[in-house]
Order: structure tokens, then C-alpha cells, then sequence
């Protein structure tokens, strides 16, 4: 290393960070990353699933060797009211390692242990206090007593980029873009799991739910399978849970007695408790990507898409690590780290990851306002599955009597046209 | 599975916490004058309550899990006014999750 420069600093050694990290140092720069966390992933937390194209793109040889949980071969959506649910359970025999259960503790240090045997430097433990700004360019980072300096600062910091906003570079999140999320990580043997979901040992099933479990707040539960333990837990749009004025942490600890959830945990034991902001503002509320000698990648970036049935963050998140490495890279070989020429990332993200939130700009005020969702539509397809199966000798109605009788007088026509409508142009 | 209180559910966790010195301020007194009280529902791991016999906000960092939702939640603590301030710990303290 030359004296107390380096050519990169990377803040945060999440997905985009340790992504970032991997790409320069296997290009032979000197990269330094900075973690808050004890060790790289302590801070971080998922769902949650991992859309693995990003990670095979970023490692194409190792990425088999990643501490992936269970691929997802089974994908069920879930409506539910306090007693009642029905689901849509599609198996796919032919789809072939899209997609795969993770835990961010194990896949984040595998992630930066892979980085680090690549060249980058790792330093855990060191909470970002500010930037060194000189000559209005970025210049480094202050941590602790420290001041480190960089040709380069790539924040890769979360969700909450405070070390962004308090620099100026950003404007500060708002409460209307985030969503929370609150996880429950329940152990269960791995036996016990292939029975509960009919399945084998390495596979395993995603459960989105919409309903009762976030009492009619826009938002929802998930369930996923790991190895030897089931992440459950529920993501709510932090405005709308304000305005609800309903306790987070009971209703999160209420889902695990949901009938429709319960028969999958029952006997397990709590192994943690945890808790994350997730960026869900999409196109809309994108930050200034990139300023002199610096740049935004994941959580940070805002780059995640919800769809309701697929929420994806930590794909965008590597891709925007592996884009900004190479956007650097550019940057070092020329010997200018302006604006002028860090704009390039914008361009490397615009084929994937800008395009995609672009194509779901209206997602976020769609999950958040449709609110027929959350409480009518639930309700509506409970009752009418049980109207369908009831035989109780009363005189039978056909289907299009009991479709009627289900939602007649309960939501106006239009407007379930117009939900569905906005829907399939949103989502 | 049975119903878990706060404490039984943040003593599954392991943090390494900065006792005396708190990486959140709130000014408990100011905060008397708040009209919504978010902070006191909206946090999920309830370090935010509402004292109703001395009618006054009590905050704990210890057992925080560090989302950021009280951040937003709160005008005070998303503008930093003063006696109000949202930092991570410092240097590797606070939450370490084992799962994630």
C-alpha cells in the first residue's frame, strides 16, 4: 500500500460493499473497506431470498461455495383473515437455482472473506463518523480518531446513509419511502422442515402474505425456509404504520399464532430478533447517485423494487457494487475522479437495475395506497373459497351466484376493475 | 409457539452494549410536547415507552436493534434539533446479529 492512501474506501461490507470490494481488488487496487458491525454482516439483515444471477456474475467459479440456505422451489402467496387463508402453491421442477433462502451473518462474511483473500483490506469494527470533503471533492473518511484518505469513497453504508445525508451528498430519506422490517429467525431441524414442506434436504419454499398478518396496513408477512431454521417475520410501510397508530413489535410477535403459520413453526425455539429499514421509495425517490470522488451503491442507492409477490434489493445491491468497481476502475486508469467522470455508473446501471426500478416507478404508491388489499380482497377470497366448498344441505348456488353473494355490498365493482387495472400496470 | 415478550425475544440476541453512553438522544422532557408519540409503537423492539404515572417518555438504547425506524418516525431526530441525536454505536458496539 503506498503511505496511507488508498485508491478506494468502501463503506459498509454488505452485499454491494464486499461486491465493490471483490471486483477492484481482483483488478489489483488498493481497497479498503470499513465496517460498522463487530464483523462483516453483524449490522446486516434480509427476508429473506437472494436473486443468485448477481452473485454469479460477481464470482462465477465460487459462487457454489456461498452459504446459501435452501434454493426456492416452491413459492406460495398467501391472503389470510384472523381465522381463514387460502393460497396460490406453484412448484417449479423447472426452474433451475434462481433463486436461494440466506442469512446475511453467514453469506456477508463469506462475502468479505472472499474479498479479503482477493486483496481488499477489511477493517470491522469502525463506524464512519463523517467524510473528509477538500476542495468540495470527497478525500477520504473520519472514524474514530482516524482520517483515512482515498482517491475514491464508495458508500455502501444501508439503508440509513447517515454518513451521505450528514455529508450533503444525499437528501435525507423520508419516512413515505422506507418500510420496516421485523424478522423472527425460528430453529427447527432440517428433517422437520423437509416434512412441514414436503421437501428435501438444499430446497425449500417462500411464503408472501397479505392480510390479517399486517391488520390491514400496507405491508406484509414472509416466511422462508432455511437449512435448519425459518425466517418469519413482517414488512410494513413505516408511514402507513404511524398513522395506524398499532404496536409494531406485538403485531410482529402475533403473526408467529396465525393459524395459517403456526403448524410451520410449532416447537421451534427463537434464536434472534431482528429489525431493519428497508429502501422502498423505488424510481421515484432515487439520491444523486454520484458526486466528486464518490459514489452510491445498495441499501444506500435505494435500489430495491417490491412487487408484493417479489422483493428484490440484494441482487441490485451486487450488481451496484460490481458497477461502481468498474465505474472506479475507469476512474483510476484516467487519474480523475470528477463528476464528469464518475456519470459512467449511472450509465452501467441504466441496462439493469434503473431500468427495472424505472418499469416499477408506480410499485411503492401502489402497494402503499391500494388498501382494498390489505383488508377487502383477503377477506373476499377467504369467503369465497369457503362459499365454494360449503355443502351444508342449504340450497347450492352456482359460481356466479356465490362470486356475487361474496362481494356484494362489500367493495364497489369498479373498484376492484380499477385495482386490478392499476395493478397489472404497477406491479 | 408462545408468546414471547420483548425481553425474552431481545435475550436471544447478542449485543456488546455501550451501557453508559446511548448512540440515540431524545430530550424526555421536550418530547412532552410531541402530538403523535410514534417512537412509543413504531419501534420493534419497544425501547420507547410511555411512563404514565410520572407522564413521561422513558427510552432505553440497551436491546436496541439499530433499524433506523425512530430516526423517521421522529421530526426531532430525522432534523436533529437539539437534544436530539440518532448515530449507530460506535466502533462495532450495539446489535450483533449471528443470524441476519
Amino acid at each position: 500500500m503506498s503511505e496511507e492512501k488508498f485508491q478506494v474506501i468502501i463503506i459498509g461490507a454488505g452485499v454491494a460493499g464486499s461486491a465493490a470490494a471483490y471486483t477492484l481488488a481482483k483488478a489489483g487496487r488498493e481497497v479498503l473497506v470499513v465496517d460498522k458491525g463487530r464483523a462483516p454482516g453483524a449490522k446486516n439483515m434480509t427476508g429473506g431470498r437472494l436473486y443468485t444471477y448477481a452473485l454469479k456474475e460477481l464470482m462465477p467459479e465460487e459462487w457454489a461455495e456461498a452459504p446459501l440456505e435452501r434454493e426456492v422451489t416452491r413459492e406460495i402467496m398467501m391472503m389470510m383473515t384472523p381465522a381463514d387463508s387460502v393460497a396460490v402453491d406453484s412448484t417449479f421442477g423447472s426452474v433451475n437455482q434462481q433463486s436461494y433462502t440466506v442469512l446475511r451473518a453467514r453469506l456477508d462474511a463469506w462475502l468479505a472473506e472472499k474479498a479479503e483473500e482477493a486483496g481488499a483490506m477489511m477493517v470491522p469494527g469502525s463506524t464512519v463518523d463523517g467524510l473528509i470533503i477538500r476542495d468540495g471533492k470527497v478525500a477520504g473518511i473520519k472514524t474514530g480518531d482516524e482520517e483515512l484518505e482515498a482517491d475514491l469513497v464508495i458508500s455502501a453504508e444501508g439503508a440509513n446513509a447517515t454518513v451521505a445525508e450528514r455529508a450533503g451528498l444525499i437528501r435525507p430519506v423520508e419516512l413515505k419511502d422506507v418500510a420496516i422490517g421485523v424478522k423472527h429467525v425460528i430453529k427447527l431441524s432440517e428433517e422437520i422442515i423437509n416434512e412441514r414442506f414436503n421437501t428435501v434436504s438444499g430446497k425449500g419454499a417462500a411464503v408472501m402474505c397479505v392480510g390479517e398478518c399486517s391488520k390491514g396496513v400496507s405491508g406484509g408477512a414472509f416466511l422462508y425456509t432455511n437449512k435448519d431454521s425459518i425466517s418469519l417475520g413482517l414488512v410494513v410501510d413505516s408511514q402507513s404504520w404511524k398513522n395506524s397508530r398499532l404496536p409494531l413489535a406485538d403485531i410482529a410477535e402475533e403473526l408467529k399464532r396465525h393459524p395459517a403459520l403456526a403448524r410451520y413453526i410449532e416447537g421451534g425455539d427463537l434464536v434472534e430478533y431482528s429489525a431493519h429499514l428497508i429502501p422502498e421509495g423505488g424510481f421515484k425517490s432515487l439520491p444523486q447517485l454520484y458526486a466528486d470522488g464518490f459514489l452510491l451503491a445498495g441499501d444506500a442507492a435505494g435500489f430495491v423494487v417490491n412487487r408484493g409477490f417479489t422483493v428484490r434489493g440484494m441482487d441490485y445491491a451486487m450488481l451496484s457494487g460490481i458497477a461502481a468497481a468498474e465505474t472506479a476502475n475507469e476512474a483510476i486508469e484516467a487519474g480523475v475522479y470528477s463528476r464528469s467522470i464518475l456519470k459512467s455508473y449511472e450509465s452501467r446501471l441504466q441496462q439493469r437495475v434503473l431500468k427495472d426500478l424505472a418499469l416499477f416507478r408506480n410499485s411503492h404508491d401502489y402497494i402503499t395506497r391500494t388498501r382494498h388489499v390489505y383488508k377487502t380482497y383477503p377477506r373476499l377470497a377467504a369467503d369465497l373459497m369457503r362459499n365454494i366448498y360449503n355443502v351444508d344441505g342449504s340450497p347450492a348456488k352456482l359460481v356466479s351466484g356465490l362470486v356475487k353473494k361474496t362481494i356484494s355490498g362489500r367493495v364497489p365493482y369498479f373498484d376492484v376493475l380499477k385495482d386490478m387495472f392499476k395493478g397489472g400496470r404497477s406491479l | 409457539m408462545k408468546y414471547l415478550s420483548m425481553d425474552d425475544r431481545l435475550a436471544k440476541n447478542r449485543f456488546d452494549s455501550d451501557d453508559h453512553n446511548s448512540h440515540i438522544i431524545v430530550d424526555k422532557t421536550a418530547c412532552n410536547t410531541c402530538k403523535h408519540r410514534g417512537c412509543t409503537y413504531c419501534c420493534p423492539a419497544e425501547r420507547y415507552k410511555w411512563d404514565t404515572m410520572s407522564d413521561k417518555l422513558i427510552f432505553d438504547h440497551v436491546g436496541c436493534l439499530e433499524c433506523g425506524n425512530c430516526r423517521l418516525i421522529c421530526e426531532r431526530l430525522k432534523q436533529g434539533v437539539e437534544g436530539y441525536a440518532w448515530n449507530y454505536p460506535v466502533q462495532g458496539r450495539g446489535i450483533i446479529f449471528r443470524e441476519g
